[in-house]
């Protein structure tokens, strides 16, 4: 099963598509979570997730604005969709009833 | 950014793999992070990259289980050859005719070719096991001999005779490095020769561990051997990155 970071992660890149690099993904996760990403955990969990099968990168291409630097991009696998869903559906069971879970009538108990 | 913590940053990144260097470098560029957050972000990524390598058994099977150990018994062993040398030949040369060779002759040709093929084969083992830490290893194969160096008291021996090892070490750690498998028939080959070489240590009183300890990685490399019609992989701690354009 995915760790947490590692879900958020694939989802960002999940989200993002075609337009899935380091630079992306790290603004993406920062904006969704409202903290800091570091560039060494971003990479470490590529890495990681890469060597899982979930993750497939490849070097893309350079943008002026990176100062003419290639980009690495990233696509999820059909195996990282596969683990995504797991862990979303295992996050959504664990959570049922939980008091900031909001009912069936869209308010928080 | 000032151009003095940008030059730090492109210093560390060094320690990268290029492509990987050149999107990281990018990245904190497009992002606009300050020279700061970039220097301790890259050092973070190279550190987490390093220490990473050690979650995997093998570097540490080659540092402490190759390279520390095997540097102290090769080293004994030049010794050991360098006095059977003076034994056995020298009086002979200097002292005979210089044709007939003495009746230690057969065992100190054996040693040399034990320790050519022991060390020959540990440092294979040794580079191809874990090439991205090989610089550990090679530090840990230095330092015993730095050591001994340093307090090396044989009037009749040069202390470089403690380092009569070293040249086909630095040769099987390159060949490790570039090859990293050996085809089966080789490796079965020096395995059995290196066998065959320890019979008169077994017949000797001596202790026979430290030949145990030596003559492992010749079995490690008929277990781990190219098997006919498999193609030559890359080193088994490759990266994960596929590096295509």
């Amino acid at each position: 099963m995915l760790g947490e970071f590692e879900y958020l992660l694939i989802s960002a890149a999940a989200r993002l598509g075609d337009q899935a690099y380091g630079a992306a993904i790290r603004e993406d996760l920062q904006a969704a979570t409202g903290r800091k990403c570091s560039i060494g955990a971003l990479y470490t969990t590529i890495d990681r997730l890469e060597t899982k099968g979930l993750l497939k990168t490849w070097i893309g291409d350079a943008t002026p604005q990176r100062g003419g630097r290639a980009k690495r991009m990233v696509r999820v696998t059909p195996k990282g969709v596969q683990a995504g869903k797991v862990f979303y559906h295992a996050v959504m069971r664990v959570s049922r009833g939980a008091s900031w879970v909001p009912n069936r009538t869209g308010s928080a108990s | 950014m000032t151009s003095v913590t940008w030059s730090f940053v492109e210093l560390v990144s060094r320690f990268l793999h290029r492509d990987e260097r050149d999107a990281v470098l990018g990245d904190l560029v497009e992002a606009g992070d300050t020279g700061w957050q970039s220097l301790f972000g890259i050092l973070g990524l190279v550190i987490r990259q390093k220490a990473g390598l050690w979650k995997s058994w093998r570097p540490w099977l080659a540092a402490f289980g190759l390279a520390l150990p095997c540097s102290l018994l090769l080293m004994g062993f030049s010794i050991s050859i360098s006095r059977t040398y003076q034994e056995a030949i020298g009086p002979t040369i200097l002292k005979a005719t210089g044709l007939t060779v003495g009746p230690g002759f057969s065992l100190l040709l054996c040693n040399v070719l034990l320790l050519i093929a022991w060390s020959w084969t540990g440092s294979f083992v040794m580079g191809s096991l874990s090439r991205r830490t090989v610089w550990v290893s090679a530090v840990l194969s230095f330092l015993p001999c730095l050591f001994c160096l340093g307090r090396f008291r044989i009037d009749s021996l040069s202390r470089f005779c403690l380092l009569l090892f070293l040249p086909p070490a630095i040769w099987g750690v390159y060949q490790g490095l570039r090859i990293a498998q050996i085809k089966l028939s080789s490796a079965v080959l020096l395995a059995l020769a290196i066998t065959v070489l320890t019979i008169p240590a077994w017949t000797s009183h001596g202790p026979w561990i430290p030949n145990w300890a030596l003559s492992w990685p010749a079995w490690y490399l008929v277990a781990t051997a190219r098997r006919p019609g498999q193609a030559p992989g890359p080193g088994r701690d490759a990266g994960p990155v596929q590096r295509t354009s």
